[in-house]
């Protein structure tokens, strides 16, 4: 190609326009709209704060009005308030501990692959894909105990007439056993993602090194994988001590009040005793137990993540 | 070694009977008549029937006191509209906002991420009480508009969660590569940055999807029956009395197949989005 | 008025000043080469002259208008990364459409032009390939036509040749200078490599500290370091240096170095009494084992690189020498340790002050 042909191909009119203001604009332009949705939820967050400060029942408007900590007080006063504390107790820590432990155990299991572990693997999701509601229901049709197969089956174990959900002694149970059935492949997945990710030479020095079995699982595995079972036990918690959808699909709190945790108990004052002041009451303390817990969660998260990019 | 491996292998069996049963035995329900179902003691061997399934489908439900009409397939119509739109919803909010966070280190943009974050393991009833008295006199109760809204409390941070650190991850060499061919920035941003970042998306927009057609609250509350989505419905069909139990277990059947097949044909996107979400945000 | 002129850039990351003050003007159609070690800033003062991020200080003009909230679509620059940074998504074709399809060029004059840029640096052969099928040395040619097919009058390339193997390489440090003077177009080229930067530049500007320390044609900067940094950033093997004090002798100036004593020329004279670093480059070191009036030393270690013979001396004082020779002399197979006389060529003495560094 000749030099002039290059020449004419290299001059081409160039213009250089000036925008002064889109560049520094551009990330709120960008975030507006979720912003407007997040300060869109603080108005209701200011009217519940509001409730919780009142005397408001829906049966006798006449009564509204101004009472600070009125509410606050005499729910510490109830005793039904601490039922519902040691509800909401009981039930986080039996699901999170078992959870957990069956979490960790199933992920172990799959943590070779093969097509057996692989399908499983993929099977395990199912559960964790039902809304926790249907499983509740599902659960209820399965433990009745006039046909339900799980009755049938406890009862060749020996326990006629298992009351399941019906019968205070054993509500706890059963709805624990719903809530597991549920989330445990939540654990399994998040685990399972953190054992694969774990370096390899730490466990094959130990296997050459004649390391017993249980040292490298409790000195080696398990402080690895400390922050994954962390990150999944906060988590849970947090879903646990505010658990509606499964109790409330299987009895609504009952029987009597043995399955009352926070926020079907709030649910009972607000429909069906129309107590709206109380029941922001109880939901503010509720509030104030899962702020605690997901600052220390988001914290303990924000860490594990800088450690999970700086390692990639 | 053979012991280890037995053990093994009657674990496996045991954690997959477990997490697997329920489903299998609830479908097995969904096509017994209701002789079926009471027979004492149970018996996996029964002549299946479609009954269960056409009555919910007619809408013309069988009782012991003659037929009721109960209309659970707009219940599944309702599930489909207020989950699809509500993920169209945020993708639309939260796809942007999301590249924003992760391109920029903006003071506003660190404070709106912790609050979103944090509100995401707030209570819902918290704010849904005082939602239902600003949706009745607003008159957005039992509205999709109104619900869709609401849903933006699960299906938001979810897809900022997760799209943000899909972004994050896209060279930035590539996007000043586009812009210096001469593009904009809006250019650059559908043509390079969103496809780049489109398993986070797919991975997101499925979750959400998902959680917002599992969510019972919220419709519960802020909804009636007229846009009532499955698992509302479905709580409604368990605790009328008459209703035949097959017929209560082809409802709950239908309620989770939609979730089930996606969950199925999608599950690496799912596993990733949540174990990745979880850790890698 | 040069046709890019960078005047007080600064630029700092959390508290860092990566670029601090740089100022340099190029004229049209230059080749420039900006070197520095690894980490200096190169990549980042490759980033605001493209406008990827604003500065904190300082402006960037082109023929004459500053580039101040002028978007990076709208400078008519062209730059090849380091890490190519192709689209992954597109074929190579389209990666080097891109530029032209953008300012809506008829698709046919697309086709040619691509065509052509490609058939120039020989990768015609792989354009529907997709950048993963592509070796790193189509990678890097892909990365390179896009960058100039534009015909854009700045093109930038940030250390292009770092990621490809030593045979590619080599190969383009021909081809590269000879594309792009037909394109015409004014190049700022970084590189970490010396021989790199002396090879292809018209001019050579060196960054260090986030300024430019010294601009100007290879040979000069070889020859004339304006400081012990740059002196060491030149140059195999690094060269020796060493603090001496010269004094006035009765036959002129003098300096002990690696303790033998040596006279300065005459126009050294200044810096009699004057403490400095004195250094000398490797190949200016004449050795000879047999005594011949030069400075008694130890040969310790001798070792072939490239084509050259490096060797390691010792003085009585303690100090150590980096000599080097072309090979296929005598030392060629020389092993163990020798006694050796080492002669300096003075004529290419170089002295930097004790404090600063900077060339005396």
């Amino acid at each position: 190609m000749s030099a002039s042909a290059v020449a004419t191909m290299n001059a081409h009119p160039v213009v250089r326009r000036r925008h002064p203001f889109l560049g520094r604009a551009l990330p709120y332009l960008l975030s507006m709209p979720a912003l407007l949705t997040c300060i869109g939820i603080l108005v209701p967050f200011a009217m519940a704060v509001w409730y919780s400060l009142e005397r408001y029942n829906l049966a006798f408007p006449s009564t509204r009005g101004f009472i600070w900590f009125g509410n606050y007080i005499s729910l510490f006063k109830d005793a039904t308030f601490w039922n519902t504390v040691i509800v909401s107790m009981t039930y986080t820590v039996l699901t999170v501990g078992l959870e957990l432990l069956l979490g960790l155990g199933i992920a172990l299991l799959l943590w070779r692959r093969s097509l057996v572990t692989n399908v499983l693997s993929v099977a395990l999701m199912l559960p964790l894909m039902v809304a926790p509601a249907i499983a509740s229901m599902m659960w209820k049709l399965m433990t009745n105990a006039n046909f339900g197969i799980f009755s049938y089956f406890v009862s060749l174990l020996g326990f006629h007439d298992f009351k399941w959900a019906s019968a205070p002694q054993s509500a706890m149970f059963t709805v624990v056993m719903v809530d597991m059935w549920v989330y445990t492949p939540f654990i399994t997945i998040l685990l399972l993602a953190g054992l694969r990710g774990l370096p390899r030479q730490p466990f094959e020095a130990a296997e050459l090194d004649g390391v017993p079995g249980s040292f490298v699982f409790f000195r080696i595995m398990l402080p690895m994988l400390l922050p994954y079972i962390l990150t999944a036990g906060l988590f849970r918690m947090l879903d646990s001590i505010q658990q509606f959808d499964i109790i409330y699909s299987m009895t609504q709190g009952g029987p009597g009040d043995t399955l009352m945790d926070f926020q079907v108990q709030a649910y009972t004052q607000a429909f069906i005793f129309t107590n709206i002041g109380r029941a922001s009451a109880i939901l503010m303390v509720l509030w104030l137990i899962t702020y605690v817990l997901s600052n220390v969660f988001v914290k303990n998260w924000l860490r594990l993540r800088e450690r999970a990019r700086g390692g990639v | 070694m053979t012991v280890k491996f037995a053990l093994r292998a009657i674990a496996l069996t045991i954690v997959g009977l477990f997490f697997l049963f329920p489903l299998f035995w609830v479908v097995l329900m969904s096509f017994m008549s209701n002789a079926d179902i009471l027979r004492n003691p149970p018996s996996p061997f029964f002549s299946p029937t479609l009954h269960n399934y056409i009555a919910l489908v007619s809408g013309q439900l069988h009782t012991n006191v003659g037929t009721q009409t109960v209309n659970y397939m707009l219940n599944l119509f309702n599930s489909t509209v207020l989950s699809a739109f509500s993920v169209i919803l945020s993708l639309i909010l939260g796809v942007p906002a999301a590249y924003a966070f992760a391109r920029y280190k903006f003071r506003l943009g660190e404070d709106m991420a912790f609050t979103l974050l944090s509100f995401r393991f707030a209570p819902p009833l918290l704010v849904l009480l005082p939602l239902l008295m600003i949706f009745q006199s607003i008159g957005l109760y039992d509205t999709y508009f109104g619900l869709v809204w609401v849903y933006q409390l699960i299906t938001l941070p979810l897809v900022l969660w997760i799209v943000r650190g899909y972004f994050e991850d896209v060279s930035e060499d590539i996007e000043l590569a586009y812009r210096l061919d001469g593009h904009s920035w809006l250019s650059t941003f559908f043509h390079i940055s969103i496809p780049l970042a489109k398993p986070g998306i797919a991975a997101a927009a499925l979750l959400s999807f998902i959680f917002a057609w599992n969510n019972f609250i919220f419709a519960l509350i802020l909804g009636s029956s007229g846009v009532q989505p499955v698992t509302v419905g479905a709580f409604a069909f368990v605790t009328a009395s008459a209703i035949e139990y097959g017929q209560v277990a082809a409802a709950l059947v239908f309620s989770i197949v939609p979730t089930l097949v996606l969950a199925t044909f999608t599950q690496r996107y799912l596993v990733e989005g949540l174990s990745l979400g979880a850790i890698k945000g | 008025m040069a046709f890019l002129e960078i005047t007080g850039l600064s630029k700092a990351f959390k508290d860092h000043k990566v670029i601090d003050n740089a100022s340099i003007a190029i004229d049209k159609g230059e080749f420039l080469v900006v070197f520095g070690p690894s980490g200096c800033g190169k990549t980042v003062f490759l980033r605001l002259i493209a406008g990827m991020m604003p500065p904190d200080s300082g402006d960037v003009a082109i023929d004459g208008q500053s580039m101040a909230d002028v978007n990076p679509e709208d400078r008519d620059i062209g730059m090849a990364f380091q890490n190519y940074a192709l689209y992954p998504h597109m074929t190579a074709f389209d990666n080097i459409a891109s530029p032209l399809r953008s300012r809506g060029v008829a698709e046919a004059q697309v086709v040619e032009r691509a065509n052509e840029t490609a058939r120039m640096l020989r990768i015609d052969h792989v354009l529907d390939h997709l950048p993963k099928a592509l070796s790193q040395g189509q990678k890097q040619r892909t990365a390179l036509a896009r960058s100039l097919v534009g015909r854009p009058s700045v093109v930038l390339l940030d250390d292009p040749l770092r990621n490809v193997d030593a045979k590619i390489r080599y190969e383009m440090r021909f081809e590269l200078p000879r594309v792009l003077r037909r394109y015409e177009s004014t190049v700022i080229y970084v590189t970490q490599d010396y021989k790199e930067a002396m090879a292809l530049g018209d001019r050579v500007a060196v960054l260090v500290d986030g300024s430019f320390r010294q601009a100007a044609a290879p040979r000069e900067i070889y020859d004339s370091p304006n400081s012990t940094r740059i002196a060491r950033l030149f140059g195999d093997p690094p060269i020796n240096l060493l603090p001496v004090r010269p004094t006035p002798g009765q036959a002129g100036i003098e300096m002990n170095v690696a303790g033998g004593t040596v006279r300065l020329p005459s126009d050294r004279a200044n810096l009699a009494g004057r403490e400095c670093m004195f250094g000398i480059r490797g190949e200016n070191i004449a050795v000879s084992l047999e005594p011949n009036g030069g400075i008694p030393m130890t040969l310790d270690a001798i070792t072939p690189v490239n084509n050259r013979l490096v060797m390691l001396l010792g003085g009585n004082d303690g100090a150590e020498l980096f000599a080097s020779c072309p090979q296929g002399g005598s030392l060629d197979h020389l092993r163990g340790r020798h006694n050796a006389w080492v002669t300096l060529d003075l004529t290419h003495a170089h002295f930097f002050d004790s404090g600063n560094g900077a060339r005396i």
